[in-house]
């Protein structure tokens, strides 16, 4: 069984090597790719010196465009599982042998790492938890599925799901769009409960003003897939 | 009611404009393709403007007391619809540069596998 982790990384320097460390020590059954976003910082350099597998892409996508390279590569390889996982160490791998079980035993399509099941670890912070908490509402109203951590973007698909995803994946905030999409298509999306950590280093890819534009955005893209 | 010098020099302008247009095509710096309905708009405006009976009745029948106001007005309408379609264009461009970035990016990391294999095995065989 081929399981790759895809890992999107914009001006990693500071995680990008303890990242794939943790990774070859606690999951050394998945090969990894990294996908380098047009980091404008010495991530690539790095990547290269240590001979980590990378696609570099040319111009830069945006993190919805990054993890699909990845998912569009799982496919084209013929992956059976793919996983994508933060670049800045948020994510703990040691939960993939886990998460792998739930998705194979279940029979899932997406099996998603959720930090609210146990709500233990890292919570995130007031604010961001209101718009995780309404996004997990407006799902359920829409679909009538639960879906505790709609925003993580902690998340292993399998085969099915890899090709929906690589021929086609939302631009920025592409988590609980893409998640839409998988209920819509009456697709199995269950969640394992995950601990996870405060960021490593560098800055969140979300600011303040753009959270405001995209929860106008992604309302609206999760209300229009529903009239799909 | 137009004046005949006003008529006569919106007319000018859009002749002009279309044959700037359809010399640029002929220089194949514009595509024709997206530059139809630009051609389209400056034809319908240019007979709107040569036969002002037509704009006459129809803004009588829309309610618009002066014909010059109808002209404007489709002159915006026309801006709005070449904007869109310019929208349109540019969203299906969007995915397609994104969808070469990705093909690229793949290409490259085999070129690169390849290389690699290549140089350990001394350019004997590079077949997995």
């Amino acid at each position: 069984m081929k399981k790759l982790v895809i890992i999107p990384a914009y001006n990693e320097k500071d995680n990008i090597i303890s990242t794939v460390k943790e990774i070859e020590k606690e999951a050394p059954d998945y090969d990894y790719i990294i996908i380098n976003d047009c980091s404008t910082d010495n991530t690539l350099d790095l990547i290269r010196y240590n001979g980590y597998d990378v696609l570099n892409l040319p111009v830069n996508l945006g993190i919805g465009g990054a993890v699909q390279t990845g998912y569009f590569y799982a496919y084209s390889h013929h992956y059976d599982i793919a996983v994508q996982i933060d670049a800045d160490g948020q994510h703990d791998v040691s939960y993939l042998s886990a998460m792998e079980k739930h998705l194979l035993e279940n029979n899932c399509d997406m099996v998603i790492g959720s930090r609210f099941i146990d709500k233990k670890g890292f919570q995130s912070s007031g604010l961001r938890r209101i718009g995780i908490n309404f996004f997990n509402h407006l799902l359920f109203l829409l679909f009538r599925i639960r879906i505790t951590d709609p925003t993580s973007g902690f998340r292993m698909c399998n085969q099915r799901t890899i090709a929906m995803f690589a021929n086609e994946y939302p631009r920025d905030y592409p988590e609980p769009e893409s998640t839409a999409r998988l209920l819509r298509h009456k697709r199995k999306v269950e969640e394992e409960a995950v601990i996870m950590r405060k960021r490593r280093g560098g800055v969140s890819s979300i600011s303040m003003m753009r959270s405001v534009y995209y929860m106008f955005k992604v309302t609206l893209a999760i209300i229009i897939e529903r009239f799909r | 009611m137009m004046s005949f010098r006003i008529q006569a020099m919106i007319i000018v302008a859009l002749a002009v404009l279309l044959l700037l247009i359809l010399n640029m095509v002929r220089k194949r710096k514009l595509e024709l393709k997206y530059v139809l309905a630009w051609i389209l708009c400056d034809v319908i405006l240019i007979i709107m403007t040569a036969t002002p009976e037509i704009i006459d009745y129809a803004a009588e029948w829309l309610g618009i007391f002066d014909p010059m106001n109808m002209i404007f007005f489709l002159g915006f309408v026309f801006l709005i619809i070449l904007v869109f379609i310019l929208t349109v264009s540019i969203s299906r461009a969007t995915a397609k540069i994104r969808r070469m970035a990705q093909v690229l990016s793949i290409a490259e990391k085999r070129i690169e596998d390849l290389e690699t294999t290549l140089k350990e095995t001394g350019g004997k065989s590079v077949q997995e």
